[in-house]
């Protein structure tokens, strides 16, 4: 009986390291040329640029959402965490050279959205390209 | 070495005692008057607050006042909407005397109040009023219930009908919130003037700190006649006009 157990746990855990492959999403146009030349995004003090990055994509809703609070009602601007720096960033360019909205399909930001079924709200309010002068 | 007497000895101490205090003074005076940096939360040390003067504002000084703000924020281009359901931060508004028949055009706007009404009836502390004295919609917290609309004396609130896009980087607006005046609190915190204060090149719209001293716009209240519309209310506004 635990023979069989055994055996059906290895085949479920065999299906699910099929499915967990390893994902990259669209890095979008500069955040590529950043990556292209060596340079370290999202590196924070005293950690490591591996451990920064982990950081950033699990806790990024939480920064921003505790960043946008205090710019909007106590009005503390600038610093490191803007959704607008996210979007100027994480945005692809098309055969056109239009600027391609962040959350379309297959661009940074729904393609781990849609993967884990989280509903990204940032976008029905905020502008989803870098503004026009830049 | 000269002996001092009594008398000589006091008047030295005190000319020293007095320059100590003044470099002394001098330090903490400079440490309040800092500037406040962009990181530092707003304070209530400030209220801005806008003076319209409607005899010099003409009806091409409005209009101009309303495209700025369209330019700035990004509104007016909706589509689907129609009539009431247009976005209308600033609105121009004819005020006939029914005696005299005299006509006065207004910009009417948020104004600001320091007691504002949308805020006493927002069920979800959306609706808010910075430190300095800006009343703003969180549009985080929004869920597009319009008490806000219903409780504004000056119908200074509108509700976004429709999906949008292309939304200004500084301005976003969506579907099922609701939306105002912002005093162009983005331009404000870097120290600039809101843009339909800017669009208007006479001194018909006067913006700054109501509590400073030393602004125009304190000056100017102080020694001008100027009114709050519906000042029965006591809501002591932001806004404040004259020639009305």
């Amino acid at each position: 009986m635990s023979r069989l157990l055994i055996v059906l746990l290895s085949a479920m855990l065999s299906i699910t390291a099929a499915h967990a492959d390893h994902h990259i999403p669209n890095l979008g146009e500069k955040a590529n040329e950043f990556k292209d030349d060596g340079k370290k995004a999202h590196k924070r003090e005293g950690m490591s640029h591996a451990a920064s990055l982990i950081m950033q994509r699990k806790m990024h809703p939480e920064l921003l959402s505790h960043k946008r609070d205090k710019t909007l009602r106590q009005g503390v601007r600038g610093g490191y965490t803007q959704l607008q720096k996210c979007v100027d960033c994480h945005t692809s360019v098309d055969k056109n050279g239009e600027h391609i909205p962040v959350n379309a399909p297959d661009q940074f930001c729904s393609t781990c959205h849609e993967k884990v079924g989280v509903s990204l709200d940032c976008f029905s309010c905020h502008r989803t390209t870098p503004a026009e002068d830049m | 070495m000269k002996e001092l007497n009594r008398r000589e000895f006091i008047k030295n101490t005190t000319v020293a005692t007095a320059s100590v205090a003044t470099v002394a003074s001098g330090i903490s005076l400079t440490t309040f008057a800092a500037d406040p940096k962009e990181s530092d939360p707003v304070t209530n040390e400030k209220r801005w607050g806008m003076l319209i003067d409607a005899n010099k504002l003409s009806e091409v000084d409005i209009d101009d006042m309303v495209n700025a703000c369209q330019e700035e924020q990004g509104w007016g281009g909706e589509v689907h909407s129609t009539g009431d359901q247009k976005s209308g931060w600033i609105k121009k508004v004819k005020v006939r005397d029914t005696a005299t028949q005299r006509v006065s055009n207004l910009a009417l706007m948020c104004q600001h109040c320091e007691e504002p009404p949308c805020v006493d009836v927002c069920p979800t502390n959306a609706s808010m009023k910075r430190e300095d004295g800006i009343v703003l919609v969180d549009k985080h917290r929004c869920i597009g219930c319009r008490y806000c609309m219903m409780a504004c004396p000056y119908d200074a609130r509108s509700f976004v009908h429709e999906d949008l896009t292309d939304q200004k980087e500084h301005m976003p607006r969506g579907k099922g919130t609701v939306e105002s005046c912002t005093m162009c609190v983005h331009k404000v915190d870097k120290g600039e003037q809101p843009a339909c204060a800017q669009a208007v090149s006479s001194d018909a719209v006067i913006f700054g700190d109501l509590l400073d001293p030393t602004s125009n716009i304190h000056q100017t209240l102080k020694n001008v006649q100027s009114t709050q519309i519906r000042a029965d209310l006591n809501l002591n506004t932001g806004v404040r006009y004259s020639g009305i």
